[in-house]
């Protein structure tokens, strides 16, 4: 067996594979009311490569909805919890010890099961953040070939 | 030459991959180099407590000394500092913070290679997100080669390492892919480069080693045929969640019936179902006798810089089905044209079927795997890129 001549192609059955994956989904979403654009099965793959495209690039560096929404501390999720205290220096520290010491540990469930969800919705954020990026991107350049042929 | 590897654990007795690759490649360079391992204590990938004891010892032929840990890793400090600097572009010191309490933290080890670095001719670092390549491979740069094992995990989008992969003098890669992303993330080409992945041993060809069918060598673990098998960690990070979630919805919704064989130990609960089997941790020869009869190798993993568990299951000509989602696992997969990738339950149930329905193409596709471990990982293979290499840097550095 040489790599030049496979005796099977990956590539060929994994194609075939998605190909009738993507046929399936299809029409499901149609069957529970999805749009009629999508019963066009290039639209779908089409739609299918935006998003796909979008969720490939979630990086928070790589977004720039963030840059342009304003002070973080108006939008954004986080998850880590900071135990402080608006008091002065000894009660605060008091007020502080007895959070991480006493009411931690006994809130711990409470707070892991908060936190495992904060930081799943701030991937969904981001997800959307991709893809309305995507999305803008994709518009921006029809603009701009639209632009081009109206020349 | 003299050389030192630099790693945050060593041991015969520790399994992290990182660590196998530097033991296993510290044990061969030592034949013909003069090898000296710098390490921690620790033993414990979690808490990094110290467990050996400090100072020099010999292990497997090669000289390892021990620096202490001079702390247990602060593991809610660590968790909130992650949350942080991962989600938002927090100031250089925060990230620098991070691989701080990452650890593990062993100023011993630091002031060593300021103190000693100059004896070694050259200097490999494992590992870039601990606090011993971090911290100590700037110390030597000029004379340091790194491997990276980086994975596309929110760790290799620090700002600060973009700054951190211009130093190294040469890189060790484990793939393309990871070669690809650490360069992207220095904004250029990174030379002297060497993609060397891992080294593998043959294994007797699957009628050589036995006259029996498969299902008849590994009868004495009571696995119904067919199975997919899993092997190491079991554990969220590794994806296991995800792949109970996927084969469970797999049976349910009328796939081809087929057992799941979990073989390494559990770090996370494993779903209670007829069709799941958790063996724990496994000795070699029982491992070898399930990779004997798997129909495929399932790796779910999304970060990976380099997947052993494929290359062992190739090593046996088992067709392996992986998380397509991971660039790593998936180029090594289209490289070695030797086994399908999913991207959600729909492709990994279609993936699985197709498998287990086309016994003698599966079969084909885990002999192409193996011919691919045969090109690119056996031992002769890797050791001469990793000397070649060596010499290119070294030469460099004169």
């Amino acid at each position: 067996m040489t790599t030049g001549d496979p005796a099977v192609s990956v590539d060929s059955i994994m194609s075939q594979l998605q190909d009738r994956v993507r046929a399936r989904l299809r029409e499901e979403l149609l069957q529970h009311g999805a749009s009629p654009a999508l019963e066009d099965p290039r639209v779908f793959a089409d739609v299918e490569r935006v998003l796909r495209d979008a969720t490939s690039r979630t990086a928070a560096r790589a977004l720039l909805l963030p840059e342009l929404l304003g002070d973080p501390a108006t939008w954004r999720l986080e998850p880590a919890l900071a135990i402080s205290s608006h008091r002065g220096a000894l009660a605060a520290s008091v007020i502080r010890g007895m959070k991480q010491r006493v009411l931690m540990p006994v809130l711990r469930w409470l707070f892991e099961y908060s936190h495992d969800n904060f930081v799943r919705q701030q991937r969904v954020n981001q997800v959307l953040f991709a893809c309305v990026q995507e999305l803008a991107i994709e518009n921006a350049e029809l603009r701009r070939d639209l632009a081009a042929l109206r020349k | 030459m003299k050389l030192a590897c630099v790693v945050h654990r060593y041991g015969a007795d520790i399994a992290g991959g990182s660590e196998a690759h530097c033991r296993q490649l510290a044990e061969r360079l030592a034949a013909h180099h003069e090898v000296t391992v710098l390490t921690t204590c620790a033993k414990d990938y979690v808490t990094w407590a110290n467990a050996y004891p400090p100072g020099r010892s010999r292990v497997n032929g090669v000289d390892v000394v021990r620096f202490p840990v001079r702390r247990p890793r602060r593991l809610k400090v660590f968790a909130d500092l992650t949350d942080e600097v991962f989600d938002s572009r927090a100031p250089t010191e925060r990230q620098e913070a991070w691989f701080r309490e990452n650890g593990p933290e062993t100023p011993a080890l630091l002031d060593h290679l300021r103190a000693h670095g100059a004896e070694y001719e050259l200097l490999l670092f494992w590992s870039y997100r601990y606090y011993t390549a971090y911290f100590g491979l700037p110390i030597v740069a000029g004379r340091s080669v790194l491997v990276p094992t980086a994975e596309e995990d929110p760790a290799i989008g620090l700002d600060v390492l973009e700054d951190y992969f211009k130093k190294p003098a040469g890189f060790l890669f484990l793939t393309p892919e990871e070669e690809e992303l650490v360069s992207r993330r220095a904004g250029t080409r990174l030379a002297p480069a060497a993609v060397i992945g891992a080294g593998l041993d043959p294994m007797p060809e699957p009628h050589e080693a036995s006259a029996e069918p498969p299902a008849a060598r590994r009868s004495d673990s009571s696995i119904p045929d067919p199975y997919l098998l899993y092997l190491g960690r079991v554990d969220r990070n590794k994806g296991c969640h995800t792949l109970f979630e996927y084969f469970e919805q797999h049976l349910s919704e009328g796939g081809l019936d087929t057992t799941l064989v979990l073989a390494g130990p559990a770090k996370m609960p494993i779903p209670v179902h007829p069709r799941i089997t958790a063996l724990g941790f496994v000795d070699d020869a029982l491992r070898d006798a399930l990779l004997g009869g798997a129909r495929a190798l399932v790796v779910p993993s999304p970060y990976e810089s380099l997947s052993l568990a494929l290359l062992e299951g190739w090593n046996h000509s088992v067709p392996a089905i992986v998380n397509g989602d991971c660039a790593v696992l998936a180029g090594q997969v289209r490289r070695a044209n030797g086994g399908l990738s999913y991207r959600s339950a729909r492709e990994f149930s279609a993936a699985l079927d197709w498998l287990l329905a086309h016994d003698r193409e599966a079969h084909v596709i885990g002999s192409q795997g193996r011919a691919y471990v045969d090109r690119e990982y056996r031992w002769p293979t890797v050791m001469s890129r990793v000397d070649a290499l060596l010499a290119e840097v070294c030469r460099r550095s004169r």
